[in-house]
């Protein structure tokens, strides 16, 4: 994905990226921001008063709009408000999170944009234990400086 | 379409009161609220504070300097790269923060398996290497340990520290999960979905293979400890107080609470 591939965008601001640096925000500042409380998932999960808590504070230092109930729902209806050609959101792992994009791009294009990556490394990486992974991984670890230098 | 839901708290307890309002069942589930505040700015007030060469040295100990950076690094309020620059930039050379790099590397491990098997890390990735099939384990968790009154002193409080603060140190974990899984044959599940609903820094993925990992339904063999073991990383602040103290479930070499605890496995301790 390309960034600012849209002109009015919205930007969706999830549970795994609650950060004013994410690419979404970075792309597109001052774009209206979105985040929805995912009613279901909170009884599914059973999430405690805490972590509501928690999460609030994080959300009150970002410039988003907080909303609940479905979330694809609640998006698009935003995007709708805001008449907008694209919504824009960080990547995450979760299952959930691609069933959700997929129902934003049954109206609008949906751009993931990519986390800043831990490793500088896009290659194979062996995944059956932490040991084989960390064999690889390891010599990308370190960002800019190399831990162990080819001698 | 939703109505906005409120921004402006003049104090932390408006907004937790006001949240409470707005969500009932969760507060009815478990009202506590932790000492912990969300948002960039605590994060990067604590990533001032970290400290590699010392966590290096000290991090499995419960008083050790670890981070407590997990619950902004789960919601990624700091991204890996930007702890483990942080990290760089506080040594003199890079290997003085080995230890706490290769730490966020399991994170970015356990992320990278969650991006393959998605729901499936709710599934044993392998047979458990205990002697025991995935039904002789329980589905639900005792109530004695939800509500912390095992009389172990150490399993009482960690079970406390979850619900009251949303954290607890790894070793910790570590043990509130093998005594779950291997000294009560509750099923790791059970145990994951109760850390899910309390951690601040729960993670479907951190979490649930963690979890794998002392159940040994992702790894070689059952994680155990003994009495010894958690006495020395606590400073003995629970064996002291402990009623059961020389005669309680962790007491024992590694080999005899193998064989007590597994009595048909094949393989031994190692
Ligand atoms: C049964 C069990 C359940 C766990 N559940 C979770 C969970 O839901 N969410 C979670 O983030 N971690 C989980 N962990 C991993 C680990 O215990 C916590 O990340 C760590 O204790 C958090 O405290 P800290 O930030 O002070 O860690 P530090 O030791 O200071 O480490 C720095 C950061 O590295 C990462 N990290 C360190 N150790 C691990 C590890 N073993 N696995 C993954 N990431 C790690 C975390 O992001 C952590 O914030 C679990 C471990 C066990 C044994």
């Amino acid at each position: 994905m390309t960034p600012n591939q849209f002109t009015r965008p919205i930007v969706w601001i999830h549970g795994d990226c609650l950060n004013p640096y994410g690419p979404a925000l970075q792309a597109y500042p001052g774009a209206p921001a979105i985040w929805v409380w995912d009613d279901a998932l909170l009884e599914e999960w059973r999430i405690s008063l805490k972590r509501i808590v928690f999460m609030y504070e994080c959300l009150l230092e970002l410039p988003v709009v907080i909303r609940r109930g479905d979330v694809a729902t609640e998006v698009l209806a935003f995007a709708r408000e805001h008449a907008a050609d694209g919504i824009a959101t960080a990547s995450s792992p979760s299952p959930r999170f691609r069933a959700i994009c997929d129902r934003l791009r049954n109206e609008l294009p949906v751009a993931v944009l990519p986390v800043e990556p831990f490793l500088a490394y896009t290659g194979r990486l062996d995944l059956r234990r932490f040991s084989r992974y960390w064999a690889t991984a390891e010599k990308y670890a370190f960002g800019q400086k190399p831990l162990f230098d080819d001698q | 379409m939703s109505s906005n839901m409120r921004r402006d708290f003049a104090s932390r307890d408006e907004l937790i009161d006001y949240l409470r309002r707005e969500f009932p069942q969760a507060a009815a589930r478990s009202g506590e609220v932790s000492a912990t505040r969300g948002g960039r700015r605590e994060a990067e007030a604590r990533l001032q504070r970290i400290d590699p060469q010392r966590y290096a040295a000290t991090r499995n100990y419960l008083d050790g300097a670890v981070t407590h950076l997990s619950p902004y690094i789960r919601h990624g309020v700091l991204s890996l790269a930007e702890v483990r620059d942080a990290a760089l930039s506080r040594v003199r050379r890079p290997a003085d923060a080995a230890k706490l790099v290769s730490e966020l590397g399991w994170r970015d491990y356990w992320q990278r398996l969650y991006e393959r098997l998605g729901d499936e890390i709710w599934r044993d990735q392998e047979p458990y290497k205990t002697g025991y099939r995935a039904s002789d384990y329980a589905s639900e968790l005792p109530d004695d340990i939800i509500e912390g009154r095992t009389g172990l002193a150490c399993i009482d409080a960690f079970s406390r520290d979850l619900r009251a603060t949303g954290y607890l140190h790894n070793h910790a974990r570590m043990w509130l999960a093998a005594y779950v899984v291997h000294w009560r044959r509750v099923a790791w599940q059970a145990g994951a979905r109760w850390f899910l609903e309390h951690l601040l820094d729960g993670d479907p993925a951190s979490n649930n293979l963690s979890w794998q990992w002392v159940a040994s339904t992702f790894s070689h063999k059952p994680y155990i400890f003994n009495r010894e073991n958690l006495e020395r990383f606590t400073n003995g602040i629970y064996c002291r107080t402990c009623p059961l103290y020389g005669r309680c479930d962790f007491e024992g070499t590694y080999e005899e609470l193998h064989r007590r605890l597994f009595p048909n496995a094949t393989g031994n301790a190692g």
